[in-house]
């Protein structure tokens, strides 16, 4: 079987016109300007099969964005190839687009001016939905994300999390087979995420929908995502299952102990120091995994301590150390 | 495809109907011109007897027609949908299973012109009034073969517009580049004087470009002034500049798609 999404070589480098400051800079670039590169995606390798939810993440600037761009077909590659349920995303065919949404912050599928109705009709009209899918499928969406209320509104006057729950409705009326997720829970207060979250869970559950989706919010990644895909400078440096990624990226643990008169031992001698764990009364320090045993029963022979922990770093600081491999 | 047409159209005009007030400026405004240039060639032929051949009556006839005739055969597509391009939010309906410019932003612009019809209607009838033009040369022949003549127009101005504003995937300076255009169409298609009161040079050329399609030619088509030769001629080169205006909207926009950068989030 061939995967659903499959990318080879994808690049992206954008041609930014530099601006210097200055009249005499100002005349120059009137007659020839000048371009800076930037390469925002490079020689990107991955594929995708039907049904999985993947996480993809790096630090902003990282060519997310970009590369789900690419998939949708909004950009042209530098270089590369990519494969979507058979199509070539930026040939633009329609029956390509009308098997794959994506998701993009606001101002998207909706207009300003009119209510989200009038936006949901005109886009059922697009996609050819029939009238008796349509119902069903608005049914489902409203049911999650309560949309109800929100319909008779001009959309300008609608909060940022309200908008953001119509875009996505919009975005799954037609039933898409491929989504493309660019930060869907950014601007939602926490029901709100885990609304989308359940949602989103829910619709690939039933519809066997794959789905890409980036967030800085970890929240998402860890209910969503048993793979993750980890870029950063545009090149790809981690490929696959969250729960791996600590043991290759950074094969550490947490030791946290518990003991008298804390303040009056270094703990640095054992391991490095980690701050601001969320128990305020306990020490931590990062040991490497294969050492935890020894350094456990050393600190146990050395120190006055009344309760030990041993954990995985936070999801969070795996990342954040998987940015800077 | 006639409920996505039937929904635009709900859409669009529903989007209008908001602008109503800022729609009335800009056909106000749009108005000033035609009115003064028929003002000032009225009050001269009354003065003279006629200029060239051309009575204060053929004046009022001929800029009360084009009233009319520019109102069906311009576009705003540069307005409605450059900044588009430029601030990334075609990218929405750049995605969607249908062509933006073909589906869209045309609707808009009809939704655009029928809005301005209402305001324009009562102006009309007031110059009507104020002129007293004597309309005794049109016939109902002239007034239909006016009206596909002028729908075509309107869509050769309508891809010629298109395609400057799809320039608009590579420079920022289209406005400007439309503003030259609109000097072209100032120039060649008769919205300033009647063409036969240009020099002989600038008919020679206009002859041969799409302008004067747009407003001299269905303006004569409906003061029934045009020998069934030159109906046939004007009908021959409305087809040509209609597949030659396309195939450069085509080519231009299927260029500039690849050239697009999706600005924003
Ligand atoms: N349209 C554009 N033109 C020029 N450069 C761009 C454009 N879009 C993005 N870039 C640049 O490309 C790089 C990747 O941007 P991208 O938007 O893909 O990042 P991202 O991973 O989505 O970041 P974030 O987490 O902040 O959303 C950045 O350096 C950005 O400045
Ligand atoms: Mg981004």
């Amino acid at each position: 079987m061939t995967p659903t999404i499959s990318v080879q070589q994808l690049s992206k480098t954008y041609e930014v016109p530099e601006r210097e400051g200055g009249f005499s800079a100002a005349v120059r670039s009137f007659f020839k300007r000048k371009y800076k590169d930037v390469k925002a995606v490079q020689e990107v390798n991955f594929n995708i099969e039907q049904g999985e939810v993947v996480g993809f993440l790096g630090p902003n600037g990282a060519g997310k964005t970009t590369t789900l761009k690419m998939l949708s077909g909004l950009l042209h590659p530098t270089s590369g190839t990519a494969n979507v349920l058979g199509f070539t995303p930026w040939e633009l065919k329609n029956d390509y687009l009308r098997s794959m949404t994506l998701v993009m912050g606001q101002r998207n599928r909706l207009s300003w001016d009119i209510p989200a109705a009038d936006s949901f009709l005109l886009n059922q009209a697009i996609y050819r939905i029939p009238d008796d899918e349509y119902k069903e499928t608005y049914k489902e969406l409203d049911e999650l994300l309560e949309l109800e209320p929100l319909m008779k509104k001009p959309v300008r006057n609608l909060s940022l999390g309200e908008r953001m729950k119509c875009e996505i409705a919009v975005g799954l009326l037609h039933r898409p087979k491929v989504l493309f997720l660019d930060e869907p829970t950014i601007g939602l207060d926490i029901t709100g995420q885990a609304r989308i979250r359940e949602f989103l869970q829910e619709y690939n559950k039933r519809t066997g929908a794959t789905i890409i989706l980036t967030s800085h919010y970890m929240a998402d990644v860890t209910a969503l995502c048993e793979r993750i895909i980890i870029i950063h400078h545009g090149q790809l440096k981690y490929d696959g299952g969250i729960n791996d990624l600590s043991k290759k990226i950074a094969p550490f643990k947490l030791i946290g102990v518990l003991m008298e008169n804390a303040d009056a031992h270094d703990l640095s001698q054992y391991g490095e120091p980690v701050e601001n764990m969320e128990d305020a009364d306990k020490k931590f320090i990062q040991v490497k995994a294969d050492e935890v045993t020894r350094i456990t029963s050393r600190l146990l022979a050395d120190l006055p301590i009344r309760d030990i922990t041993i954990a995985d770093p936070p999801i969070e600081d795996v990342i954040e150390q998987a940015f800077n491999a | 495809m006639f409920l996505i047409f039937k929904r635009l159209w709900q859409v669009n005009w529903a989007e209008q109907w908001q602008y109503r007030a800022n729609l009335l400026m800009y056909l106000l405004y749009w108005l000033v011109s035609p009115i003064i240039y028929l003002a000032v060639w009225t009050s001269i032929a009354t003065a003279n007897g006629d200029v060239k051949g051309f009575t204060a009556n053929d004046f009022i006839t001929y800029y009360m027609v084009l009233l009319i005739c520019d109102q069906v055969t311009s576009n705003i597509v540069i307005h409605t949908f450059g900044y588009k391009i430029q601030d990334g939010s075609l990218s929405g309906e750049l995605i969607k299973p249908i062509h933006p410019m073909l589906t869209n932003a045309l609707v808009n612009n009809v939704a655009f012109k029928i809005l301005t019809m209402f305001g324009l209607t009562p102006i009309w009838i007031i110059l009507f009034f104020l002129f007293q033009p004597d309309f005794s040369s049109v016939t109902l022949t002239g007034i239909l073969l006016a009206i596909p003549a002028m729908m075509l127009a309107f869509l050769i101005g309508y891809f010629q517009s298109a395609a400057i504003t799809a320039l608009a995937f590579w420079t920022t300076r289209v406005y400007s580049i439309h503003e030259f255009y609109f000097a072209l169409i100032l120039l060649f298609s008769g919205q300033f004087v009647p063409l036969p009161l240009m020099p002989q040079l600038i008919q020679d050329i206009a002859q041969y470009l799409p302008f004067q399609l747009m407003l001299y030619y269905p303006i004569q088509l409906i003061l029934g002034n045009l020998s069934t030769e030159q109906i046939i001629q004007g009908y021959v080169m409305t087809g040509v500049w209609l597949v030659i205006s396309w195939l450069i909207f085509n080519w231009v926009w299927r260029k500039g798609v690849k050239k697009y950068s999706a600005v924003g989030a």
